[in-house]
């Protein structure tokens, strides 16, 4: 754990000034001391011809960062990191991920809360849309379940849908902790249904951050984050994302780093397989299972042991009639009882017993099968 | 000289007796309205004179002095004006007084003598008892329905002046012709497909329960929901009675007979006010859409749009069977007892009908779903996602059953549940639950894997249970243990909007 001692504390603030990004923190710091380039920042000593070009670009910018600059305390910058149990990272520190050290845009500083050896680790990237369908969430937990068997770390962002399913399943698994990304301070998590899973990464792995605490999830960091996730990852894997989206910059910042990024197949006119499928025809390689990712990766998954034992109870009478009809697309009580000519009770009552059994998922009236992992995700 | 003519006031649905009281005397010549009548009242002066010297009749120009009584109430509205009228001109001597005596007079005055028709009279001919009473022609119908004296249908201040000094016997009035063509109710048989959601509406119908219909636009919620009150028997003659009153206070077109007999259908716009649902207004408290739909449906189509504050306002009274409300100088008690169906969309793109169809984050759709509170949506014992008709359904060009025949199921249904505990299911108490609606040991290990889940709150459970009950006495055959399949569908019919409607946290 770096102490957060004073050169710290003023890169610290330095990097929640407002619209502080990447390249700016970097070019400030650059053969300065953080009290320099905090001085320079701040407007209390002359600007740089570059800093000056900076701010008659920006027009604002000089007095924001002025008026931050009046605010600004490193000392209660320190002891919020402090209570919040954060390291600040630096890239002198031994600690400081040997991944990003020579990336071409190395985070200038990194806030951590759990330990960062976990990325010691083999590591997978698992990124997707916010918006899966069951099938997606259910892989993506699956995948984080069965990397994190096998000794992987699973990387990803915490965001909902995709990321918080890889998360959910890595930490089922309790075996490798998984290690999250996130685009704002840690005072705040956020998405706010998150705070627990947030935690828990925490707890077991480690959340990483390249912003203070007090600084907000502004849409302009998302990109940001995405490519320190790339760079940390060994291969990344997209689970589903629509024709735009995060997991398309991941996936993009990830192949300018010479990371193979892989994408899971869906069908060709579900929206939130396009992104993926678009993936697959510029050259990504498709994975349906863990088997690929760790072959991948130079470990033989093939030798672990599977699971044979499927503990669902097995369906009985019009429970297969229904289980077998839903395996050709999701049905409601509607549908089921045309497609089977039974009466509306008669469907009700066998979808509802698959469900409580375990064998369909039900959502908004939409009843579709699922695999033992659903639960996780 | 003195006379003193009954009359009424109205005040929310209520009627209120008003003895106008008339004294003319000498004295300055003026014409004063006393008895807290408020602005309306206070301008009757002015019609009240020109119609009595319209009609050939000469005003007194002396001291006219109208007391309102009793006096500590405030009174408004035109109503009075007859009232007023007949007590000058007895009061001057121009009709005998003694001919006025048992005789109560309703109606507002053209300036030209004629009486025109107002809101309200059937509850205030009902507080007028045994008393005959002068209505205008064109509020006979509802006058004869409560009257317990004669009712004499008068059209012009003339005609009052030539009967009581026996120059004309009383005029017969020809009813007047119904304005309202009597609207047939839609009918199920329009309804393509759909088997869930008609199902739902049938139940609903039998057991008395509020539904809510959630589904894609175009998929049929209000078509359906419109269809409710068909399937609901008539009215009994005292809830005709009480529905009378309160849509003849709101000045609503009644049908010929004069009485309401079929459950009213009241559907107010998204964009309706707490007044305009509840009631209210400042001076004579009118009744609001809730109390419209008193013995009826209440639809409230696209629920998320209506106001937070409005939904709230509506949740009292639908325990409760009425409305109270009250201003600073009067309160009165509007009956409300009303089915409530609604109708909203599952996110606000509308949704598609297939799951991954939908373009809403989640954020976005629980905040959409969050717009309806979690104690309304509680309040609702169907809960049915309704699907566009499958393109098999509509081309099949089959028509669905026709409301005779549901109606005649439902019939049975209420008449079963009726003999067996004397109220709906829907009011069925949770202690009589075990006693009225016992579970077979199936059915209960499904409610009972459902609350374990968490899936199921207790309230939850009441409300599936009655839902069953009424599911199974909608069978041909009645059966006294609910098996699982009908608790199945009970369940399906109020958590399958779970997901879509109450994203996080909440349970059925």
């Amino acid at each position: 754990m770096s102490a957060v001692d004073e050169d710290r504390s003023y890169i610290a603030v330095l990097a929640g000034f407002s619209d502080m990004t990447t390249s700016r923190l970097r070019s400030l710091l650059s053969g300065r001391t953080p009290q320099e380039a905090f001085a320079l920042a701040a407007g209390q000593s002359r600007p740089t011809p570059a800093l000056r070009t900076e701010f008659e670009r920006y027009k604002t910018l000089r007095e924001r960062w002025r008026a931050a600059g009046r605010r600004a305390s490193p000392v209660g910058m320190a002891d919020r990191c402090q209570a919040l149990g954060l390291s600040v990272v630096l890239p002198e520190d031994p600690d400081y991920p040997a991944q990003l050290l020579h990336d071409p845009r190395r985070p200038a500083v990194l806030f951590v809360q759990g330990d960062l050896s976990v990325l010691d680790a083999r590591r997978v990237g698992i990124v997707g849309t916010r918006n899966p369908t069951r099938r997606g969430t259910q892989t993506a937990a699956r995948f984080g379940y069965e990397l994190a068997e096998a000794g992987v770390c699973v990387v990803s962002g915490l965001a909902l849908g995709i990321d918080g399913a890889a998360h959910r399943g890595a930490l089922a698994a309790g075996a490798a902790a998984p290690v999250a990304i996130v685009a704002n301070g840690h005072d705040a998590p956020y998405p706010k249904r998150h705070t627990a899973l947030w935690s828990e990464v925490a707890v077991a792995g480690a959340v990483i951050s390249e912003w203070p605490p007090g600084v907000p999830p502004e849409p302009y960091r998302f990109p940001l984050r995405n490519r320190i996730l790339a760079a940390l990852s060994e291969v990344v894997v997209v689970v589903e994302s629509r024709e735009k989206g995060g997991s398309l910059i991941t996936a993009h910042e990830a192949a300018m780093r010479g990371i193979d990024v892989f994408a899971v197949p869906g069908p060709v006119d579900q929206r939130a397989s396009m992104g993926t499928n678009s993936l697959l025809e510029v050259g990504a390689a498709p994975v349906s299972s863990t088997d690929t990712l760790l072959v991948a990766l130079g470990l033989d998954g093939r030798r672990s042991g599977r699971r044979t034992f499927d503990a669902r109870p097995l369906p009985l009478g019009d429970e297969c009639v229904a289980l077998d009809l839903c395996r050709t697309g999701p049905q409601n009580v509607e549908s089921a009882a045309r497609s089977c000519e039974w009466d509306l009770a008669r469907a009700a009552m066998s979808l509802a017993r698959l469900e409580r059994n375990g064998w369909l998922g039900e959502a908004g009236g939409w009843f579709e099968v699922i695999d033992e992992y659903a639960n996780l995700a | 000289m003195f006379a003193s003519i009954p009359s009424a006031v109205l005040c929310g649905a209520q009627g209120h007796p008003v003895s106008v009281e008339v004294h003319v005397a000498k004295g300055l010549p003026g014409f004063h309205v006393v008895g807290l009548p408020d602005e309306s009242v206070r301008e009757a002066r002015d019609r009240v004179r020109a119609a009595v010297m319209s009609s050939g009749a000469t005003w007194p120009d002396i001291k006219i002095t109208v007391n309102l009584a009793p006096s500590q109430q405030r009174k408004s509205g035109s109503g009075l004006d007859l009232a007023i009228a007949v007590g000058v001109l007895a009061a001057s001597e121009q009709i005998p007084p003694e001919a006025v005596r048992g005789l109560a007079a309703l109606g507002e005055l053209g300036l030209d003598g004629s009486i025109r028709a107002i809101p309200g009279v059937a509850p205030m001919v009902g507080v007028l008892g045994e008393l005959d009473v002068i209505v205008p022609v064109l509020n006979t119908h509802e006058a004869s329905v409560v009257a317990a004296g004669r009712v004499r249908p008068l059209g012009h201040l003339r005609e009052v002046i030539d009967v009581f000094n026996e120059l004309a016997p009383w005029p017969d009035h020809e009813p007047p012709p119904c304005d309202l063509v009597r609207v047939s109710e839609p009918d199920m048989a329009d309804v393509i497909g759909q088997p869930m959601a008609r199902r739902a509406l049938e139940i609903a119908a039998a057991g008395g329960h509020h539904c809510l219909f959630v589904g894609p636009p175009g998929s049929g919620k209000t078509m359906l929901a419109s269809r409710l009150p068909g399937l609901l028997p008539s009215l009994g003659r005292d809830q005709a009675l009480e529905v009378t009153m309160i849509h003849s206070a709101a000045g609503i077109s009644l049908p010929p007979s004069g009485l309401v007999v079929r459950p009213p259908f009241r559907a107010p716009h998204h964009t309706s006010s707490e007044v305009a649902m509840v009631g209210g207004g400042s001076h004579s408290l009118r009744p609001g859409e809730i109390s419209l739909g008193h013995n009826g449906v209440v639809f409230l189509d696209e629920l998320p749009e209506f106001a937070p504050r409005v939904l709230d306002t509506i949740r009292q009274p639908l325990e409760e069977g009425n409305v109270r409300v009250s201003r600073a100088a009067l309160h009165v008690t509007i009956p409300s007892r009303f089915q409530l169906v609604a109708a909203m969309n599952p996110c606000p793109c509308g949704g598609g009908s297939q799951p991954g169809e939908c373009d809403c984050g989640e954020a976005r759709v629980s905040k959409y779903a969050g717009r309806v509170s979690g104690p309304l949506l509680d309040r609702f014992d169907l809960r049915v996602r309704v699907e566009r008709p499958s393109v098999d359904h509509l081309l099949g060009n089959m028509r669905g059953e026709p409301t005779v025949v549901i109606a005649e199921r439902v019939a049975a249904a209420r008449a079963r549940a009726s003999d067996r505990q004397g109220v709906l299911n829907a009011g069925l108490a949770p202690v009589d639950l075990d006693m009225h609606a016992p579970l077979e040991s199936e059915a209960l290990e499904v409610l009972r894997f459902e609350m374990e889940k968490g899936r199921l709150s207790a309230r939850g459970y009441h409300r599936i249970r009655r839902v069953a009950r009424t599911i199974a006495d909608l069978a041909p055959v009645e059966t006294e243990r609910i098996d699982e399949a009908t608790v199945a569908l009970a369940l399906e019919m109020r958590t399958s909007v779970r997901r879509s409607l109450t994203s996080i946290g909440r349970v059925a």
